[in-house]
C-alpha cells in the first residue's frame, strides 16, 4: 500500500545531510483490543462491501429469470458457498456490532477506558452469538 | 533524486490550508448507518424465515410493496454507506494522485450497483 | 486470562501478555532502506550481579555510517532505581555513556522522557521496570524521525500544536481584572488542561501513522478541545474553520489507541467526539 513513505515526509535536515530513520510503528507497536477490533471493523467493512456486490448479482439474477436465480441459488447452496455464507454473516455481525458502538461513541459516551474494554469484548461475544442464533435459526427454518 | 522540501516546518504543517467541510461526510455516513441497523437485521431475518423457498415464492415475496420499498431503501442506504466508506478508506491508504482515480470509481460503481438492485427489485415487483 | 488484563480500568496497567506481540507485517514492511534496524551487540551484566535483566534498546548515530541497530543491555537491578528511566540512566553511568535520551523532571510532568517500551508508548520516568517484559524492548516514541538513539525529531507535531492557535483569543477589551469563568465552566478544562505534550497518544495512532502530514493527531486536537472549551475564549468559529477538514480532523475514526496510552490518564478520543459534536452543532 502506498502509504506516506519516509522519503516524501519532511524531514528537516539540511541540504545534503543524511536523512533520518523513521522509529518503527505497524512493525513493533502492540496490538491492543482498541486497534485490533478497530482495524477488524474496517476489514469486515469492505467484504461487506463485497458482500453489497454479491447481493446485486442476487437481486438481478432473480429479475432476470428462473435459471439465473437457480443457477445464483446453486451457487450459494454449495460448500463454497456456505462458508462465504458464514464468513459473511460473521463479517456482517460484527460491523453491525461494531458500528452501533460507533454510533455510541459518535454521541460522546462510552469514553472511559472501562467502558471501551467492556464494550469491545461484548462486541466480539455478541458477533459470536448473534452468528451462531443466525445460522441454528436457518439450520431450524431450512429443514 | 528527490526534490527536497524546504518549508519550514509551519508551513508543511499548514499544507493548503482547511477544506472548511467534512461535517456533511460524517453526518452521512451516520444517517445511513442508522438506517441500516433495521433494514440490514430486516434483510438477514427474511433470508433466514425463507431458507429453502423456491423461484415463486421469492417472486411473490418480492411483489408485496413493504418488501419491495425496504429492499429498495437497504440499498439506497447500503450503497451510500459503502460509498462513503471506501472514500475514506482509500484516502487513508493511497496518496499518489491515485486517489482521486479511486474515490471516484468508488462513487461511480455504488452508484451503478444501487441502481441495477433498484431497477431488478422494481422488475420482480411489477413484473408479471 | 484473567478479568484483571483483560478489562483496562486505567492507561497505567501496563499491557501484559497478548495473542500478538505484534501485528503479523514483516518486520521491514513499509519502512525506507535507513529506517531498517540491524542487531547490534550485547553488553553484558557486571561480574557478581544476581539480579539481573536484558534490555533491548534501538540505538542510532547520524555522526556513524549505518543504520539503526538494536543493542541489548544486561542491567543489575540491585544497583538501579526501579524505573526504565534509571536504567537507562545505568546504562549511561555504568555501561555506554553514548546512549541518548531525553529526561528532566524523573516524575511524571515534564513529558521528555516519553518512549515506546514493549510496543507501547508510555513515560520511562513512570513505568516500573517489574511492568515490563524480559527482555524489556525500548525505542524512541512510534514513526518519529529519529535525531539520535531514543530522541525524536518532534518539530513537526510542535508546528501542528502552533497551527491550532493554542492561547486564548479575545474580542472584546481586557476586562479591570481577571476574565471571569464560573466553577462549572472552569471544570469543562479538567481532564484537558493537564495534558503535557508528551505526543505518547499521537505517536501511538495508526491513523496519525498513515497521514501524518495532515492529520493533527489526538495531542494537537486535545488541545484545540482545551481552548473550544473554554469559556472566555472568543473564537470558536475560526477554530472550528481550522479543524474541520476531512484530514485535520476527520482521519479520527475513533481507535482509541490514545485514550489507552495516555501517561497523564487522560482522554483525546472524547475531547475529538466532542470537537466532532461541536461541529455538527453548528451545521445542523
Amino acid at each position: 500500500m502506498s502509504g506516506a513513505m519516509e522519503a516524501d515526509r519532511p524531514t528537516p535536515c539540511l541540504p545534503g545531510e543524511r536523512p533520518r530513520p523513521v522509529s518503527p510503528n505497524i512493525q513493533n507497536y502492540r496490538p491492543q483490543l482498541t486497534s485490533v477490533l478497530s482495524i477488524l471493523n474496517r476489514v469486515t467493512g469492505l467484504l461487506l462491501s463485497v458482500c453489497a456486490v454479491m447481493l446485486v448479482v442476487w437481486l438481478v439474477a432473480g429479475a432476470a429469470g428462473p435459471q439465473a436465480y437457480a443457477a445464483v441459488q446453486g451457487a450459494i447452496s454449495s460448500w463454497i458457498g456456505r462458508i462465504v455464507l458464514f464468513g459473511a454473516t460473521l463479517a456482517f455481525f460484527f460491523h453491525l456490532c461494531g458500528g452501533i458502538r460507533h454510533l455510541v461513541w459518535d454521541s460522546v459516551h462510552g469514553f472511559e477506558l472501562r467502558s471501551i474494554y467492556i464494550s469491545g469484548w461484548a462486541v466480539v461475544a455478541a458477533t459470536l452469538a448473534l452468528t451462531a442464533a443466525a445460522w441454528i435459526a436457518g439450520g431450524i427454518m431450512g429443514r | 533524486m528527490r526534490r527536497q522540501d524546504m518549508r519550514s516546518p509551519l508551513a508543511r504543517a499548514m499544507g493548503l490550508g482547511s477544506a472548511r467541510k467534512g461535517v456533511g461526510h460524517w453526518w452521512a455516513q451516520r444517517i445511513s448507518a442508522v438506517a441500516l441497523v433495521p433494514l440490514t437485521l430486516w434483510f438477514v431475518a427474511e433470508i433466514i424465515v425463507h431458507l429453502g423457498s423456491d423461484y415463486g415464492a421469492f417472486t411473490a415475496w418480492m411483489k408485496s410493496p413493504t418488501v419491495a420499498l425496504l429492499m429498495i431503501l437497504l440499498l439506497v442506504a447500503l450503497f451510500h454507506h459503502t460509498a462513503l466508506g471506501l472514500q475514506v478508506v482509500i484516502e487513508d491508504y493511497v496518496h499518489s494522485s491515485a486517489k482521486f482515480a479511486g474515490v471516484l470509481v468508488a462513487h461511480l460503481g455504488c452508484c451503478a450497483l444501487a441502481v441495477a438492485g433498484i431497477l431488478a427489485t422494481l422488475k420482480i415487483a411489477f413484473g408479471r | 486470562m484473567t478479568t484483571r488484563s483483560m478489562i483496562i480500568d486505567s492507561s497505567d496497567q501496563a499491557p501484559r501478555t497478548t495473542l500478538m506481540k505484534r501485528f503479523p507485517v514483516p518486520r521491514r514492511f513499509h519502512t525506507t532502506a535507513q529506517s531498517r534496524i540491524q542487531r547490534g551487540r550485547t553488553w553484558p551484566a557486571p561480574s557478581g550481579a544476581t539480579r539481573v535483566k536484558a534490555f533491548e534498546i534501538y540505538r542510532y548515530d547520524p555522526e556513524q555510517a549505518g543504520n539503526p541497530r538494536l543493542d541489548t543491555f544486561e542491567v543489575d537491578l540491585d544497583d538501579c532505581g526501579p524505573m526504565v528511566l534509571d536504567a537507562l540512566f545505568w546504562i549511561k553511568n555504568k555501561v555506554d555513556p553514548t546512549l541518548t535520551f531525553r529526561r528532566s523532571c524523573r516524575e511524571g510532568i515534564c513529558g521528555s522522557c516519553a518512549m515506546t517500551m514493549d510496543g507501547t508508548n508510555w513515560l520511562a520516568c513512570t513505568r516500573f521496570i517489574s511492568d515490563t517484559a524480559t527482555p524489556a524492548t525500548i525505542y524512541p516514541l512510534a514513526n518519529m524521525p529519529v535525531i539520535k538513539d531514543l530522541v525524536p525529531d518532534t518539530s513537526h507535531l510542535a508546528a501542528q500544536y502552533e497551527m491550532i492557535e493554542p492561547w486564548l483569543h479575545s474580542k472584546t477589551p481586557e476586562p479591570d481584572k481577571e476574565r471571569l469563568q464560573s466553577p462549572t465552566e472552569r471544570a469543562r478544562l479538567d481532564g484537558y488542561y493537564e495534558c503535557i505534550l508528551c505526543f505518547c497518544c499521537t505517536s501511538g495512532c495508526p491513523s496519525h501513522w498513515w497521514n501524518a502530514d495532515r492529520f493533527l493527531g489526538p495531542a494537537v486536537l486535545l488541545q484545540a478541545w482545551r481552548w473550544l472549551a473554554d469559556s472566555r475564549d472568543e473564537a470558536k468559529d475560526e477554530r472550528l474553520d481550522i479543524l474541520e477538514d476531512p484530514f485535520r480532523l476527520y482521519r479520527c475514526h475513533t481507535i482509541l489507541n490514545c485514550t489507552r496510552t495516555c501517561p497523564k490518564g487522560l482522554n483525546p478520543g472524547k475531547a475529538i467526539a466532542e470537537i466532532k459534536r461541536m461541529v455538527v452543532e453548528r451545521a445542523i
